[in-house]
């Protein structure tokens, strides 16, 4: 039976070229320069194609990182097969994989969305649909429809790998494909529609004057718990859905949920415990701009508009997702010598230093080669641009040619991966619910409560000790 | 049980706790109303800017564009809104190589030697080189204060964008003779946006020595830009912040990124006696409503009354619209602004929505190519006090 790529990212063996930390800086190296050259060529303002509007080029990278997740998380490479996957040589099969979704990309949003749902279903979907009303001009027609298809985006980008990550694939984990991945596109698809509708839909809906009273519910009903009509605030949660999707499937190696024996409790204690973490860190980044940049104010705009707070709070999410995937890409997801529960402490404390480095380092200086303004709240700005853009390439490079330069693909033997997996299985069999576990895991959460508290004393003299934009 | 195990059961418990109570607290906590209880009481400053009898403006241009589509257009063709203003190859920095390719320098080097007297031949230059000159109007305004004394003091809030069209306008409200009499003191830049800063030779085609203040924030080509067209007078480059100017008159500089790469806004306040502030602007990046909350924390003012706006108020300058401007038009009314002179980037159906809503929306004459009565258009005026 063809495997195509079940499996193949968990068996597969990433072997150095060379030692020490040499592998880990030049695929880094390679990696921003390819970052620098393509973000010129299609995103910078400065640039060939400028695609940075800013929603034609945020909708194009949001969709692209979907397209790779369908195709190595849903669709385990199909129809690429396991032996070219492992033999073909890795810029030849990045080049093909690449390619491959962006066709499928392109499909997607010129065929699905502007050609199919905007021309049969929501005018919203179609610049030429949307350019039919009066005083809507070109720019701005797609502007609009980009809007929508990239939160679209925002939310696929959460479900589609948390059916993999949360429910393990069930019920279809053992079929074939494309049979599983057409299933679990379906449902994801599906419930990204529903999610759509009801967080999306009513802000596309008061988009227009008069508000579309008819067609969607205006105005919003989180207009008084968010203090904004604006469905940035479902942005901010849906983002942080996302990033933390991938958090429990890279750092956290899906730690405490694999606890759970029972299947069924596991998958549904995962699936609506990312979406709980995932709300904890939507609430805590609004009130830490509180915190930092003072009481939001309704109805201005800029940083001290609620919706653009909500908004940023996805985009602070999103600089926790960088580090983590650096850590676990290319870093083999150090440490590993602790326990599970030691070692997911220490990454995560690793990605929260290294995240909140990277933001001050982005609002200092990115706008001295992104093409870009200094400033926070550029209200056509949007930090999650560059770094999803950011996040695609690893992918590419991570997923698509194996760590290509710095590593090779090597395939394990049968006794390796049993090895692998023994392990895996002992690190979490190895947490039991002994006394002094308990006794621990209470004194650790009054400690977390603590931290809590130290951290939203210290916040704001932290703030005021660095100087964001100089 | 070894010691060392229950020292490795209690770690991985308490890691695992750790993680719970922290998560548990951002959960709980952060968006309850007990998180108020860590905002500082932020007294107010209450800053004596001084108090004036009046203020009047006349609107000299508040049409940017003539024609949206085309604006649009034009920075669709180039790249979108964060594209840098000078490379549209926009009147006055042609170069003759086409949408999003033009260059400060190139388009100089052609006009340099005609500023500033030499408008009329620098415009033909700028026909032949640039993309749609016939959409650059231009934002200015006329600020005229009166002292409690009686005494009038002029001032020019920013200097259009088309030469020919910024020329029309000012010989049409006669600020070529104030310019030229020397009455008007001092020229405001509000920003550093084609549409308010780049009619400069325009101003210095009547007074060369004029004394201009910039906000913190200009990019190079601005700053040269300034050198460039003739100016002889002194340049005054306000840092951010309040910046009181005369009594009753203080100007706010906001350091804000702006679309079209440019930085830094600045705004007026005019405290009237026995009525209140008045903000006029250029365009209000900085949104209307922190203008107003920066006032009420840095400014003593007449009956701490937001008495009137007057400008562009940067809500849907294309047209365009977003949720989020619904929150202004449904918090605006927590102000109480008396009276309500918007115009240019205000847009027409944020106007509309405002009249709407129910606001005191002063009405326009549509006259001279303003192209709706909803607000002040050009040639309007407007008085507080």
């Amino acid at each position: 039976m063809e495997r195509y790529g079940a499996g193949f990212l968990e068996e597969r063996k990433l072997e150095k070229r060379w030692s020490g930390p040499v592998p880990a800086l030049v695929s880094i190296a390679v990696l921003f320069a390819v970052f620098y050259a393509t973000w010129w060529i299609f995103q910078d303002p400065r640039g060939y194609m400028r695609m940075y509007t800013p929603y034609v080029g945020y909708m194009y990278c949001r969709w692209w990182l979907i397209m790779m997740i369908w195709m190595v998380y849903i669709f385990n490479y199909w129809p690429f097969k396991r032996s070219w996957l492992e033999n073909a040589n890795p810029l030849y099969k990045g080049a093909v994989l690449t390619l491959a979704s962006v066709a499928i990309l392109l499909v997607l949003i010129k065929g699905f969305f502007e050609g199919f749902l905007g021309n049969f279903g929501l005018a919203y979907f179609n610049p030429e649909q949307l350019e039919k009303l009066p005083g809507i001009t070109s720019f701005f027609a797609i502007e609009y429809a980009s809007l929508a298809i990239l939160m679209f985006a925002a939310i696929a980008s959460w479900l589609s790998p948390a059916w993999v990550v949360a429910f393990e694939e069930a019920p279809w984990q053992k079929l074939k494909q494309p049979a599983k991945g057409f299933s679990i596109l379906m449902i994801t698809f599906f419930l990204s529609t529903l999610v759509y509708f009801v967080t999306m839909h009513p802000h596309m809906g008061i988009l227009y004057d008069p508000w579309q009273y008819f067609t969607s519910i205006a105005p919003p009903y989180w207009e008084q718990f968010a203090d904004t009509v604006s469905g940035n605030f479902h942005v901010g949660w849906i983002m942080c859905c996302t990033v933390v999707v991938w958090l429990v499937e890279t750092i956290w190696e899906r730690y405490p949920f694999n606890l759970i024996k029972n299947d069924w409790g596991r998958r549904f204690a995962c699936f609506f415990g990312i979406i709980l973490i995932a709300l904890a860190m939507h609430f805590f980044f609004y009130f830490a701009q509180e915190l930092t940049f003072g009481e939001a104010i309704r109805g201005t705009r800029r940083g001290f508009a609620p919706d653009w707070r909500w908004l940023h709070v996805g985009e602070m999410a999103i600089f926790l997702l960088v580090p983590a995937l650096f850590l676990n890409f290319y870093f083999g997801n150090w440490p590993r010598k602790f326990s599970m529960p030691v070692n997911v402490m220490v990454r995560t404390l690793i990605t929260i230093v290294a995240a909140v480095l990277l933001y001050i380092v982005y609002y200092r200086t990115s706008h001295l080669f992104l093409g870009t303004q200094k400033g926070i709240s550029h209200p056509q700005q949007f930090p999650m641009i560059p770094m999803i853009w950011l996040v695609n390439l690893m992918l590419v490079q991570h997923w698509f040619m194996d760590n290509w330069p710095g590593w090779k693909l090597v395939a394990k033997t049968e006794e390796e991966i049993a090895a692998d997996h023994a392990s895996h299985q002992a690190q979490i069999e190895e947490i039991k619910p002994t006394p002094q576990f308990g006794i621990g895991l209470g004194a650790g959460a009054v400690m977390g409560v603590a931290f809590f508290f130290i951290t939203v004393w210290a916040l704001p003299l932290f703030y005021a000790s660095i100087d964001l934009i100089k | 049980m070894s010691d060392n195990m229950k020292r490795r059961d209690f770690l991985k418990g308490a890691t695992t706790g750790v993680g719970l109570g922290m998560l548990g607290a951002m959960g709980i906590y952060s968006y309850s109303p007990l998180r108020k209880q860590h905002f500082p009481e932020v007294a107010r400053k209450m800053t004596d800017i001084g108090v004036c009898k009046s203020v009047n403006v006349t609107n000299i241009s508040e049409t940017s564009w003539f024609e949206n589509a085309t604006l649009m257009g034009d920075i669709k063709g180039a790249g979108g809104l964060l594209v840098n203003q000078y490379d549209y190859n926009w009147p006055p920095f042609g170069n003759g190589k086409g949408l999003g390719k033009g260059s400060y320098d190139d388009g100089m080097a052609k006009i340099k030697h005609l500023l500033p007297d030499k408008i009329d031949e620098a415009w033909q230059v700028c026909v032949e080189n640039c993309v749609h000159p016939e959409n650059a109007g231009g934002y200015a305004a006329l600020i005229d204060v009166e002292e409690m004394s009686g005494k009038h003091r002029k001032f020019l809030l920013d200097s259009g964008w088309g030469y020919a069209w910024t020329d029309e306008c000012f010989k049409r409200e006669g600020i070529d003779k104030m310019l030229a009499n020397r009455e008007i003191e001092a020229l405001f830049f509000s920003h550093e946006h084609f549409d308010h800063f780049w009619g400069l030779p325009v101003t210095l085609k009547y007074d060369p020595t004029i004394t201009i203040y910039i906000p913190e924030g200009f990019y190079p080509e601005g700053l040269q830009y300034i050198k460039d067209s003739g100016h002889k007078g002194k340049v005054v480059t306000v840092p951010k912040g309040l910046n009181p100017h005369i009594p009753g008159m203080a100007t706010y500089v906001f350091g804000i990124p702006i679309i079209c790469r440019v930085y830094g806004e600045q705004s007026m306040y005019f405290n009237v006696k026995d009525k209140g502030l008045v903000s006029v602007t250029g365009c209000c990046h900085q949104g209307i409503i922190r203008f107003a909350e920066t006032a009420y924390n840095e400014i003593k003012y007449e009956n701490d009354n937001f008495y009137g706006i007057y400008g562009g108020l940067h809500i849907s300058p294309f047209d365009d619209w977003d949720p989020k401007y619904d929150d202004l038009v449904i918090s605006l009314k927590n102000y109480g602004f008396e009276q309500i002179g918007c115009n240019h980037c205000t847009g027409v159906l944020c106007a509309k929505k405002f009249v709407a809503a129910g606001y005191n929306v002063i009405e326009g004459t549509a006259q001279h190519r303003s192209k709706d009565k909803v607000y002040l258009g050009n040639g309007d005026k407007i008085s507080f006090g």
